[in-house]
């Protein structure tokens, strides 16, 4: 490498041209990796590819998402149709996943139930962690009085019966859209604030924060500058495990009927097809639903734990497993 | 030991920065406090550098921070340029007025690794203090200081500017935590520990970088360091620090060719290779050190000095002129001055 | 040898990884007599810690092994395929550098180290923990009695340190290793311990294999010095001949980076440039060649091989410091301003203040 006088500039430079070109590896590394005794070895030198299965899970996440975003686009049958094939019919090389009561397609519907199933979990798990994030970095940051204001919110949050909450909410302010979606996100808030406290706080005690603030930073510059991006990138792994239980969650209010109430969603066709009757008679009704939630929850989980382990969270300290 | 007293202070002459009756105390529950500094006090000439000896608790990083102001002290005094027109009380200063003095003083750290964003670039993380006290977008002037400072602390801008910490060496990450310390122009310099974390192979390039560093920028530095050996290379001046307290300050060469305070002849006869100027055998004390929640009476050391008596448990010793530039807080110094036993 | 206790001879450790194989020791070769010290000094990634865990049976199971190690006549890697379990802990035994990764923080101290006698030597309960003050005691741990039923957390660093070296005590081995033992500890803590670990030595005349990044540490206490370099042995040599008259480059660049407790401030460090090795390849020169003001053209492409050089002093250099081809070749390359591996002459002497007597003694 160059003949720099000093140290070598160059990272992880090699240190000089002859060095025969077979293996190149990390001796420091290695002698760390074999340092403590109690080091868990196997499971440091594990995710360091994400894997077939997260692919496929990230696949499927896709298809559905595309699906639904350009639903009225495709070449499917109108899912609030009446009659467009026979009443409760099973699946057909007409209607690929049958008909409901109404003769109406389970298809198109599936589809068309993934938008308000993915529109609500989406929106509110991105509300939740935008307030929940920045609750969490500015009580794990500031400390003092302003943690424990928000400490105590968090636990007014967490401590608050879910059902009576959207209960209130609904008779408050109807059953919307964004209603929903914001009522939801106040589940995911407090632990999202939680979290984000928990990893602001290891790296607020790092010495480059207190650099930052050696030099002249605000305590506003530090937050977005120096913690966030170390509290970004763990956290967007657990988006996606979170979306999952948004998801989930909406499909049961949905059953309870408090969800949206113009359209329909996976959840609030379940609760259409999980009529005894129906389920004897025409079973397909509740089960394609019920799979395509399935599925996307399962793929989210996988794809987020992926995700999780890649970024390695317990490298912070914080929340093993 | 156990050092108040300001008999040690130089007059305002051309003193940059005066610490005055600095004390640190951190509530550790159940009603008790950790006095992690008592009462010290001491004083910075322009383009010195004063070297900070101590073991772990001994109150010496504590120092460092409450100097910086993070966190401020419990109670003291910390002024830069004391006695001029500009002087300027830090430990006065809130908010917006503190942020404005803050680039004034700037820090170094044991940690390579934790001292660096791992999130941010090299650029970044070099220019962050231009770029906080930036006019306007003057982008083009700050590459081309961070290039110059880079350059200035052996790091080859054009290999290294746009990669993340992780891809450096210990070495190369301290580098980098000086170049972000100089780039403002400090006029103190701060070092916590700066090469305890580093191969024996690598620490002279540091400590010597930190030499060339001091002539370039004509920065006053303020060494701490647990390698006695270190700090007398770096030092003008050494304080000796047990259990937040000041044993004995003095030029460098004089305090380590002279020491006169019992513990600082503990230190340099622990040493793996003891100083010539103790026998070896001085260093037989108990290892066991006292709580910082319930410091001894009196004197501090007291409990593992071999010379303490009645009256080291009851009366403090304050710190007290032994020779030209030489100052000790103990009853029973090694009498190499005036006073003595 | 013949009346050696440990014969090492090649010993390799390498490191199956997803990169390939890391190799962290390359035919590392000693002998340790009874009762005998041996230092072995190095920076991080010179493989003294790997020895001392592959002596100690303690690799991961991806760790590669070669070469061969005997103790007392046993084959060592034979027993370690046989699962024996009265050697490591017994016979051999190891304090690391953090005595918390040696204790347990929920048992109390006198449990932990009654349970290695009640396991190997089939101690009863009562008998074990009577004989686990007498260990204490024997480590210097005032008021042994009262220290049995403390935790680990209730104690400072030396005693844990302390405690750490009872429980290495315990069976009474015939080797105990020391890795940085006392690197986490404060100096003053730092010289008892040490001493404490000698005088242990000498009243039970086990052989002890002391290892260190810090030259200071091995000089006083061990018989003889083995300094690594990115997995190879670079010098070994009694303690007082290497001190005296050091051939390898690297120790004495090593001693010159130091700062002296006796020499005055500012005094100007030789810096060793560039850094240990973080990346190992097969090597075709010496490994310290980069970094050396001694390379000479044959050190890019010949690895040195271990030489003699008086009793008992080995050095794999092919310039070595105080021979006439280390004489020469250091100054051919003075002059020429440039090492073979094209390293500035002049930053080992840029702006050096006048040698002190101490430190010109060591010049080649």
């Amino acid at each position: 490498m160059p003949a720099d006088p000093n140290e070598h500039t160059t990272p992880s430079s090699r240190t000089a041209k002859y060095w025969r070109k077979e293996s190149h590896v990390n001796v420091a590394h290695a002698a760390r990796m074999a340092e403590p005794p109690a080091e868990p070895d196997a499971d440091r030198a594990a995710p360091r590819r994400l894997g077939i299965i997260f692919w496929v899970a990230i696949g499927w996440i896709l298809l559905v998402t595309t699906a639904a975003i350009v639903a009225p686009l495709l070449p499917i049958a109108d899912p609030e149709q009446i009659g467009i094939g026979p009443r409760a019919s099973g699946p057909t090389w007409d209607q690929w996943f049958g008909t409901d009561g109404n003769g109406r397609d389970m298809f198109s519907r599936t589809i068309w139930g993934a938008r308000v199933s993915l529109m609500v979990g989406f929106f509110s798990i991105v509300a939740g962690f935008l307030v929940g994030g920045t609750m969490g970095i500015v009580s794990g940051y500031r400390r003092g009085w302003i943690d424990l204001v928000l400490g105590f919110v968090t636990y007014v949050m967490l401590s608050f019966p879910l059902l009576v909450l959207f209960l209130l909410v609904i008779l408050l302010f109807g059953q919307g859209l964004w209603i929903v979606t914001g009522a939801l996100s106040i589940v995911v808030i407090p632990s999202v604030a939680r979290l984000a406290r928990a990893i602001t706080i290891v790296f607020a005690e790092r010495e480059f924060v207190a650099a930052a603030r050696l030099l002249g930073a605000t305590n506003r510059r530090v937050m977005v500058r120096e913690i966030l991006p170390n509290v970004l990138i763990p956290m967007s792994a657990l988006l996606l495990l979170g979306l999952g239980l948004t998801i989930v969650a909406e499909g049961g209010l949905a059953y309870l009927g408090l969800s949206v109430a113009d359209g329909f969603s996976w959840g609030k066709m379940i609760q259409m097809g999980a009529g005894l009757r129906t389920l004897q008679t025409a079973p397909w009704v509740a089960f394609f639903p019920i799979g395509a939630m399935f599925l996307t929850v399962l793929s989210l989980n996988l794809a987020g734990d992926r995700l999780r382990q890649y970024f390695d969270i317990r490298e912070l300290g914080i929340g093993s497993r | 030991m156990a050092g108040s007293g300001t008999a040690h202070l130089r007059g305002h002459d051309e003193m940059v920065l005066r610490v005055e009756n600095l004390v640190m105390e951190f509530p550790a529950g159940h009603h008790q406090v950790v006095h992690a500094v008592s009462d010290v006090s001491f004083d910075i000439r322009r383009g010195e550098t004063l070297g900070i000896v101590g073991e772990s608790g001994c109150g010496k990083s504590t120092t460092a921070r409450a100097i910086v102001q993070l966190p401020p002290p419990t109670s003291g005094r910390v002024v830069l340029d004391p006695g001029t027109d500009r002087e300027t009380e830090l430990t006065a200063l809130v908010g917006e007025d503190l942020r404005q003095v803050r680039p004034r003083l700037q820090m170094i750290f044991q940690d390579p690794i934790s001292s660096l964003n791992p999130r941010r670039r090299v650029r970044d993380i070099v220019g962050e203090g231009l770029h906080i006290w930036a006019e306007e977008s003057d982008d083009e002037r700050i590459r081309a200081r961070v290039d110059e400072v880079l350059e200035a602390v052996g790091i080859d801008p054009t290999v290294a500017a746009n990669r993340r910490p992780h891809e450096f060496s210990g070495g190369q990450c301290q580098r980098i935590s000086i170049a972000r310390a100089v780039v403002l122009e400090p006029e103190i310099l701060i070092c916590d520990e700066p090469v305890s974390a580093l191969d024996v192979s690598v620490q002279a390039q540091i400590l010597n970088l930190l030499e060339e560093m001091k002539l370039r920028y004509g920065l006053t530095l303020v060494f701490i360091g647990h390698d006695l050996s270190v700090v007398r290379n770096v030092s003008d001046r050494v304080i000796v620090m047990y259990l937040g307290k000041v044993c004995e300050v003095g030029g460098a060469d004089a305090l380590y060719s002279a020491p006169a305070h019992p513990y600082t002849r503990v230190l340099l006869a622990s040493a793996p290779e003891p100083a010539s100027t103790v026998d070896g055998s001085e260093a037989a004390i108990g290892d066991e050190i006292p709580s910082p929640m319930d410091p001894p009476s009196g004197c501090r050391f007291r409990t593992r000095c071999p010379r303490a008596d009645d009256r080291c448990t009851t009366e403090e010793p304050i710190l007290r002129t032994l020779d030209d530039d030489h100052f000790v807080a103990c009853h029973y110094p090694t009498a190499a001055g005036p006073s003595g036993a | 040898m013949a009346g050696a206790l440990l014969t090492v001879q090649d010993l390799r450790v390498g490191f199956l990884t997803e990169q390939g194989l890391v190799r962290a020791v390359e035919g590392v070769s000693f002998d340790l007599e009874p009762g005998q010290t041996l230092g072995v000094v190095g920076e991080s990634g010179s493989g003294k810690s790997v020895t001392a865990k592959a002596l100690m049976n303690l690799l991961p199971s991806y760790a590669q092994v070669g070469g061969t190690v005997d103790f007392d006549g046993r084959d060592m890697f034979a027993m370690a395929a046989s699962r024996e379990k009265h050697f490591w802990g017994v016979e051999m035994t190891m304090v690391f550098q953090d005595p918390m990764t040696s204790l347990n923080p929920v048992k109390k101290v006198g449990e932990q180290i009654a349970e290695s006698l009640r396991v190997h030597l089939g101690r009863s309960r009562r008998d074990a923990l009577a004989e686990a003050g007498d260990l204490l005691e024997q480590v210097g741990i005032p008021e042994p009695g009262a220290r049995l039923t403390q935790y680990p957390h209730e104690l400072s660093g030396g005693l844990r340190q302390r405690v750490v070296i009872a429980m290495a005590l315990a069976c009474g081995p015939r080797l105990l290793i020391a890795d940085e033992p006392t690197t986490a500890l404060d100096v003053t803590v730092q010289k008892h311990i040490l001493d404490l670990l000698d005088d242990l030595r000498r009243a039970r005349g086990m052989a002890m294999i002391l290892i260190t990044h810090d030259l200071g540490v091995v000089k006083g206490r061990a018989d003889e010095v083995m300094v690594m370099y990115a997995g190879h042995t670079m010098e070994e040599a009694p303690t007082t001949t290497l001190f005296a008259e050091m051939r390898h480059p690297y120790t004495e660049a090593l001693l010159e980076t130091i700062p002296r407790i006796d020499t005055p401030s500012h005094t100007r460090l030789v810096p060793i440039p560039g850094r240990p090795p973080e990346v190992i390849e097969v090597l075709d020169g010496c490994p310290f060649a980069p970094r050396c003001r001694y390379s000479i053209a044959r050190c890019l492409t010949n690895q040195p091989d271990l030489t003699s050089h008086g009793a008992g002093h080995l050095c794999a250099c092919h310039a070595p410091v105080g021979t006439p081809s280390g004489t020469q070749a250091r100054s051919a390359n003075e002059s020429a301003g440039t090492t073979a591996t094209g390293l500035d002459m002049d930053q080992f002497t840029r702006n050096v203040p006048v040698a002190d007597p101490g430190q010109s003694g060591a010049e080649g």
